[in-house]
């Protein structure tokens, strides 16, 4: 029995300007001391599947209206408030991306750290205080005993981060959830508090699910990784496999569109086109569909759901066996995954189905053709316009014969 | 800040009717036209710490930027990298002169720009624009983006109403927005396409320079890639020249011809793009390079990041002698000798075109640690085995991890360098 489970997870927020499907169906599992990585840009619902997890979605807009959570035994859906605060910190903890919003900026970290602990334990001051001490000292914060009567702002963003993480592990949490820890840190920082998260995870056997959206920190830290696009779970396999063979579309879109610090010269980046949909309008077929250029015409129209990517083999959602599962009618293949774009002769992605306006390209104000469909063009095929359009336009008055000032 | 930026975005708006009225003759707007575009020598920008109300002391500087110099060439793209607070985007407003400089000179096109009065800074910053980090923040939310793009040209008084609108038409499709967006205000726009109207704003003018400041850091993943491409294309079409400023060493060095690292306000180590990523000298870039995580878990697997303990310093109290020696790695090895702390290190070229400020650069070269931050070392018997699986995710793993070990000195092919 996995320690986390997660069923076909449904959230919405019904706000004034329509109702938001920020999470629609995710299913997965993660073992005792499994590190699985969330990955995803603004919008595709890591956050949000997990602050419904433990039950901290915004009031009264988030709602759960789907699915189930499991957790160690119990259902999560069905706690009630005081239980869900217990487990909360106890059981699971949670380290969020800004550490100054999650400290209180009033109180020493001594006396945030020691009612932490006094919560969840029951112990007294000093012994509190003494496990406060240890666990700094553990994250690497000299001077321990003095740093605690320091205010938050006494702190660096590293420092404060890892007083964050030094609270989320004062009680043997079973899961650490980290939402782009390290997202608001400088890289050689951020470097530091993931090596820390690494260790301390490791060490304790904490399980961890470390949302980001820099596959470069999941490749490092993770044993498994789901990729989210538009709330669905669109690609989920163990983190080498992943990589190695990166199967659906925008997987292979994220990969091909951030430069590598290791790349070769003159790595071309292939943008994904377009951007994310518009999560109260959610395009009927895949929701990836718009932007994809592997897309086929039932894309448009029928969304796949996650399958095995070796059809007719038996799942297993968990451990270094875990099955690559993606939701696409029409992967890449492997050399067309290396390369970035479909290869296949005669390839061309379909287009939109008459009577459904693209929202998402440049034309999107709906009006197709014309100046718009040029500028889509140019934008796709990489410089058909040979030369700036002022050439042929206003001339400019050279800059060392301004007209003003003479006038 | 957002004055800053909306006082770069008009071109020179807030010294615009200063400048109409002092009708001065100083116009020394013709360049030479050759040599570098952009020269940049002993910048320094301190700002100052003032304490009390009624009467302010000066009480400290903060050492923003405390002497740089480099030179920028036409048509080159010029990274500048660091962490916060290392001075980066303060220097690349100095040389728009949206910051006084303290002290130094930026010689633009061979024209000292911090000795120019109003109107000759209003024409010269004309050939100069900026791109701003976050697209959201640097738009005017009560104007269309025709008005934004519009802006300057009606600040400089290029061409007539209808001339204005069609060079905005143009300048939309330029950057890949329907021309029919003119009349959108930046809230109907996603984050992508404002940073697109961003900078169709800096070309309006047609400039020469353009500084960059953190262009793509607000952006999603997916959309970094768009503004990148369309940032080469322009260059390659327009040929810009770039002050391209970024803390994301990998984008920096996706883009530029030469990079610059920073810290603390000074400039350590200078190189081509390639030298700096393949035998960085300086012990803070090769820290920073190792810092940076590849989206490849086989190389990922093998390298060794160099962590660096605790934090950057004050740039209000930047330590004696090197700036950097309170974290230095190399420094330890070497036994804390004690030059580190006394003696600031002085800007030397090691190689062509590759300068760095360490006393014992000559050690960083060809050590562990330099070898496995560019990707090429063995980190000392972890396996380099370029793993087969690597070179699906793009095929660039093979350039990273399939160098046998002592074969350091080796380029890669076609990689010799250009006069040598």
């Amino acid at each position: 029995m996995a320690l986390l489970s997660v069923e076909d997870l449904v959230v919405r927020f019904r706000t004034h300007e329509g109702t938001i499907h920020a999470v629609n169906g995710v299913s997965f599992e993660l073992e005792e001391g499994e590190r699985l990585g969330l990955v995803g840009e603004s919008g595709c619902g890591k956050s949000v599947t997990n602050l419904a997890i433990i039950r901290l979605l915004p009031k009264p807009a988030g709602r759960i209206e789907g699915g189930r959570v499991r957790f160690d035994g119990q259902d999560l859906m069905a706690l009630d408030e005081a239980d869900i605060r217990d487990l909360r910190g106890r059981e699971i903890a949670m380290i969020f991306q800004d550490p100054m919003t999650s400290l209180n900026p009033v109180l020493t970290i001594e006396e945030q750290m020691v009612e932490t602990i006094q919560a969840h334990r029951k112990v007294g001051r000093d012994e509190a205080r003494a496990r406060a001490i240890e666990l700094l000292e553990t994250v690497g914060i000299a001077q321990a005993a003095e740093r605690l009567r320091n205010f938050p702002h006494q702190f660096s963003g590293g420092m404060r981060q890892r007083v964050m993480i030094a609270m989320a592990l004062a009680l043997h949490p079973k899961l650490l959830i980290a939402d782009e820890p390290t997202t608001a840190l400088d890289v050689t920082i951020q470097a530091q508090v993931l090596e820390l998260l690494r260790e301390l995870t490791e060490s304790s056997g904490t399980a961890l699910i470390l949302i980001t959206h820099d596959l470069g920190v999941v490749a490092g830290m993770t044993q498994r990784i789901n990729v989210m696009y538009a709330g669905y779970v669109v690609e989920m396999a163990p983190t080498g496999e992943l990589f190695a063979h990166p199967s659906h579309p925008y997987t292979v879109g994220l990969l091909h569109s951030v430069p590598r610090v290791d790349e070769r010269e003159g790595e071309e980046l292939i943008p994904i086109e377009g951007r994310p949909p518009d999560m109260r309008q959610l395009p009927a077929g895949c929701a990836f569909a718009p932007r994809c250029a592997w897309r086929l015409e039932r894309c448009w129209v029928e969304n796949p759901p996650l399958r095995p990517l070796v059809e007719g083999t038996p799942i297993v959602t968990t451990g270094p066996q875990a099955s690559h599962l993606i939701a696409c009618h029409n992967p890449p293949t492997p050399d067309e995954a290396a390369s970035g774009r479909p290869t296949r002769p005669g390839f061309s992605p379909a287009p939109a189905p008459p009577g459904l306006i693209d929202e998402l390209s440049p034309r999107s104000n709906g009006v197709p053709g014309g100046l718009a469909d040029l500028v889509e063009a140019i934008e796709a095929i990489e410089g058909p316009l040979s030369a700036f359009p002022s050439a042929a336009g206003l001339p400019l008055p050279p800059a060392e014969e301004g007209p003003d000032g003479e006038r | 800040m957002a004055s800053a930026e909306q006082r770069a975005a008009g071109g020179a708006s807030a010294t615009g009717p200063a400048a109409a009225a002092t009708a001065s003759g100083a116009g020394p707007g013709a360049g030479p036209g050759a040599g570098p575009l952009l020269q940049v020598e002993g910048l320094t920008v301190h700002f100052p710490i003032r304490q009390g109300i009624i009467i302010e002391r000066r009480i400290g500087d903060v050492r923003a930027v405390d002497g740089i110099s480099f030179s920028l060439a036409r048509g080159e793209t010029l990274g500048l990298v660091g962490e916060s607070g290392c001075g980066k985007s303060t220097t690349g407003r100095a040389i728009v002169r949206l910051y006084e400089p303290t002290a130094g000179r930026v010689l633009f096109d061979g024209v000292d720009i911090t000795t120019l009065d109003a109107t000759g800074l209003r024409r010269m910053r004309r050939r100069m624009q900026m791109i701003f980090q976050d697209p959201y923040a640097s738009l005017n939310p009560r104007m269309t983006a025709g008005g934004i793009i519009a802006e300057p040209l009606e600040i400089h008084r290029v061409g007539t109403p209808g001339e204005r609108r069609e060079r905005v038409r143009e300048l939309l499709a330029t950057v890949g927005l329907s021309p029919d967006y003119a009349s959108r205000y930046p809230h109907e726009f996603s984050g992508g396409q404002r940073q697109r109207i961003g900078v169709a704003r800096a070309l309006a003018l047609e400039p020469d320079l353009v500084v960059a400041d953190e262009p793509i850091s607000a952006l999603d993943v997916s959309i970094q890639a768009q503004i990148i491409n369309l940032l080469e294309r322009l260059q390659g079409r327009l040929g810009l020249t770039y002050l391209f400023i970024a803390h994301d060493l990998s984008v920096v060095r996706h883009i530029s011809d030469r990079i610059a690292v920073m810290y603390l306000g000074r400039i350590v180590e200078l190189a081509s793009s390639r030298d700096l990523n393949r035998t960085p000298l300086h012990p803070y870039s090769v820290a920073l390079l190792s810092a940076v995580p590849i989206p490849d878990p086989a190389v990922e697997a093998r390298r060794r990041r160099i962590i660096l303990k605790g934090d950057v310093p004050s740039p209000a109290a930047p330590p004696p002698g090197c700036r950097f020696h309170t974290r230095c790695w190399l420094r330890e090895r070497l036994g804390n000798p004690v030059e580190c702390e006394t003696i600031d290190p002085e800007f030397r070229s090691l190689a062509t075109d590759h300068q760095v400020a360490c006393h014992f650069a000559e050690k960083v070269d060809g050590s562990a640690e330099q070898l496995q931050a560019a990707g090429r070392g063995t980190g000392g018997g972890a396996p380099v085995v370029s793993g087969g699986s690597a070179a699906a995710a793009g095929g660039s793993a093979a350039a990273a991890g399939g160098a046998p070990p002592g074969a350091r000195a080796v380029p890669p092919p076609g990689a010799s360098r250009p006069g040598e």
